[in-house]
């Protein structure tokens, strides 16, 4: 049932719960403030499994269509932000499989290298952001869907279509070089194997 | 430390990078765009409801019409107006004359035009609540 507008701040301090129940209720500002809590990072998980921006925000903003849609559905067993980008994150698995047309079973040890390069600085902070460009996509996504989205190896392999023995070794390869790239001293410890 | 311990704590640790997200500048700007293309769903859908309440009317409207049951009707009404003032007039002379009571064609089509817009309005407002 459509009702009156909640005012604005009283909804900046709601909880997300409050709001979801409000959204529910057909408020669309308590949805907009949904929205403007969690897009970002719902955009930046997209970003992290490789969607170039613009189509990072055409996924999230499809995530959050979907999300109002289903919006009854979410009894706050989980965070808002988990079940949102959870919907955002097979929804550019399906977009990302019908136009990469990836082979989920190709070995991804050449396509980043298995043996991961030191950074450029070692000295220097290196983000998330960077250290996936390490992973192969496919390996980016996998890590992505399992650490960002919070899925399950079984429900990465379900939204993957692919064997969750494939899903599992992209998974600890992606790890791997992951582990490479942000441990503290991961670099250093990558020089010093160069140097042995 | 084990080597199990130090997979999970990097694990963790990579969640929480993750759940780190970056306040992107055009979150505003993205934030309307969602709200518009919500807004713009609930246009297409009244829309569409609207549509085929009209088609659903019109085809209703027609089929009642061809199929003759307004002439049908009218010629019941009519025979039971005259049974109506004949036996009433027996009764009650010159006191209730129910000439307003006449069942015509033209009081049958608003009766139908005024039930189906008030399904129109039903089947709109049950939508919109499911």
């Amino acid at each position: 049932m459509a009702m009156a507008p909640t005012p604005k701040r009283r909804l900046e301090s709601a909880h997300d719960l409050e709001l979801v129940g409000l959204a529910a209720r057909g408020d669309r500002a308590a949805f907009g403030e949904l929205v403007r809590r969690h897009g970002s990072a719902v955009r930046g998980l997209l970003r992290r499994m490789g969607a170039e921006p613009s189509a990072a925000d055409d996924v999230a903003q499809d995530a959050f269509l979907a999300a109002f849609e289903q919006i009854a559905e979410f009894r706050g067993e989980g965070a808002f932000r988990a079940w949102v980008s959870r919907i955002a994150a097979r929804l550019y698995v399906k977009r990302w499989r019908r136009e990469a047309r990836v082979d989920l079973m190709a070995d991804t040890d050449d396509a980043a290298g298995a043996e991961v390069a030191p950074g450029p600085n070692a000295d220097a902070r290196i983000d998330l952001e960077e250290a996936l460009k390490a992973l192969s996509p496919v390996e980016r996504v996998c890590v992505s869907l399992c650490y960002g989205a919070g899925l399950s190896h079984a429900e990465a392999a379900a939204a993957l279509n692919a064997p969750l023995g494939t899903v599992k070794s992209h998974v600890k390869r992606g790890l791997d070089k992951l582990r490479a790239r942000l441990s503290p001293g991961g670099d250093d410890d990558q020089r010093s194997k160069v140097s042995a | 430390m084990p080597e199990s311990s130090l997979d999970s704590s990097f694990e963790f640790r990579l969640e929480r990078m993750y759940a780190e997200a970056p306040a992107l500048a055009d979150a505003d700007l993205f934030t309307l765009r969602v709200l518009d293309r919500v807004d713009r769903g609930w246009t297409a859908r009244r829309l569409l409801i609207g549509v085929m309440g009209a088609a659903g009317g019109l085809i209703g409207g027609f089929q009642l019409v061809s199929s003759g049951a307004v002439g049908t009707l009218a010629a019941i009404s009519a025979r039971s107006n005259a049974y109506l003032t004949q036996h009433m007039s027996d009764q009650v002379s010159g006191v209730f004359a129910p000439a307003s009571a006449v069942m015509n064609g033209e009081v049958l089509l608003t009766a139908v035009a005024l039930a189906l817009i008030a399904a129109g309005f039903g089947v709109a407002r049950l939508i919109r609540e499911i």
